[in-house]
């Protein structure tokens, strides 16, 4: 049922593609947590809780939730959840119905689509991406305290009085 | 006035557009820190990169494609367009909302749904709210159909919206400053094309002092 070598190598790219470039060692392949991973695969649907330790390549359905909360979750392309997920790292390409959290960061790629509320340090979104519902982000030391809002010298804004339309100034 | 999209398989153009007034939208903060924005559209990529400075709560709640919005309904009364906004929108009485995107949203909307939305919007909004919409200069102008995003703290970003273009209900400024009711339009911009950018404060409590987004 299961090919490993195969496994690990489509997690790896899916991981590699998931850390952003600024974050990862150059020369080296990606970082996997330790433990191994495991993948559920397309024909495979899972209805019930997952707790795992190791992290997953999701490509089949699962009705319940993952708590995977030192690991990693990648669903698929084929993945279609409706479930809450808990995890280190989440990325999702495939259909996810459900809650996320994150504890470093979570991305929704291209492919993916998610009806449900994130929350973790950090979200992002890639180009194509569907998601609707809200996200909670909270990126600790690094959150900014205020804005470097210079007042451009060709500022063409104009304060409106209530009998005023639009004008061009 | 409808007009058809791009074909569903081809990927929007993205645009990016200088604003002068999206600034203005971090002026005013919330004692706790913590940013609550409501944005009216989709989720752009951009936006969520673009709050992802800051602590944050973002909602996303693309009302343009909620069914009672494609299917207008003018038979509908008062209180069961509140009803359907209110639904849309989502929030507990209890949040009060920092940030508004609105984008072009009232332009969709006919007198009593404007003023509807705005019943349903009410209890989310107070001294500190803030909000951005697009308008029109006059019904001359066409409104293209598009979805938006905060590129910057001085630009918007821009792609042409999947489907088929709602009607559209261009509102003047003087008319949107009577039906918005607790808002007011503090600042606005003629942008190149005959749309118009708007920044909206709430106008029935005293404006609290700068805060530290200057």
């Amino acid at each position: 049922m299961f090919n490993k070598d195969k496994i690990k190598e489509k997690y790896q790219s899916a991981i590699a593609k998931s850390i952003p470039p600024d974050t990862q060692v150059s020369n080296s392949k990606p970082h996997l947590v330790q433990g191994g991973t495991s993948m559920i695969g397309p024909s495979v649907k899972i209805e019930g809780k997952i707790t795992s330790d190791e992290s997953l390549l999701i490509e089949g359905q699962i009705d319940g939730s993952i708590v995977a909360d030192s690991s990693e979750v990648v669903v698929g392309k084929s993945g279609i959840l409706s479930a809450n997920i808990s995890a280190k790292v989440v990325k999702i390409e495939g259909k996810v119905k459900g809650d996320i959290a994150g504890g470093e960061n979570v991305v929704i790629a291209k492919t993916g689509n998610v009806l449900g509320n994130i929350q973790s340090p950090r979200v992002t979104l890639e180009d194509g991406a569907k998601f609707k519902g809200s996200i909670e982000m909270d990126p600790g030391d690094k959150a900014i305290k205020e804005l470097p809002l210079s007042t451009p010298s060709n500022v063409k804004a104009h304060r409106s009085s209530p009998d005023s339309d639009a004008k061009a100034s | 006035m409808r007009r058809a999209a791009a074909p569903l398989n081809q990927s929007p153009r993205l645009d990016i557009l200088h604003s002068n007034l999206l600034a203005e939208l971090f002026r005013a903060q919330r004692p706790d820190e913590r940013l609550m924005v409501l944005d009216f559209g989709y989720a752009s990529p951009s936006t969520v990169e673009f709050f992802s400075q800051f602590k944050c709560r973002l909602d996303f709640i693309d009302i343009y494609s909620q069914q009672f919005i494609v299917d207008a309904d003018n038979e509908c009364s008062h209180g069961e367009l509140v009803k359907q906004f209110t639904k849309a929108i989502n929030l507990g009485a209890d949040c009060k909302l920092d940030i508004c995107l609105f984008w072009d949203f009232f332009n969709y909307l006919d007198r009593p749904a404007l003023k509807a939305l705005m019943a349903a919007l009410e209890p989310n909004i107070d001294q500190y709210s803030r909000g951005h919409s697009l308008g029109l200069l006059n019904a001359r102008n066409q409104l293209p159909f598009n979805r938006y995003g905060i590129h910057s703290s001085g630009s918007l970003s821009q792609a042409e919206r999947e489907g088929e273009q709602p009607l559209v209900y261009p509102h003047s400024q003087r008319e949107l400053n009577t039906l918005l009711d607790y808002w007011e339009i503090d600042k606005s911009r003629l942008m190149p094309d005959g749309r118009v950018e708007y920044i909206l404060l709430e106008n029935r409590n005293p404006r609290p002092a700068a805060g530290r987004f200057l």
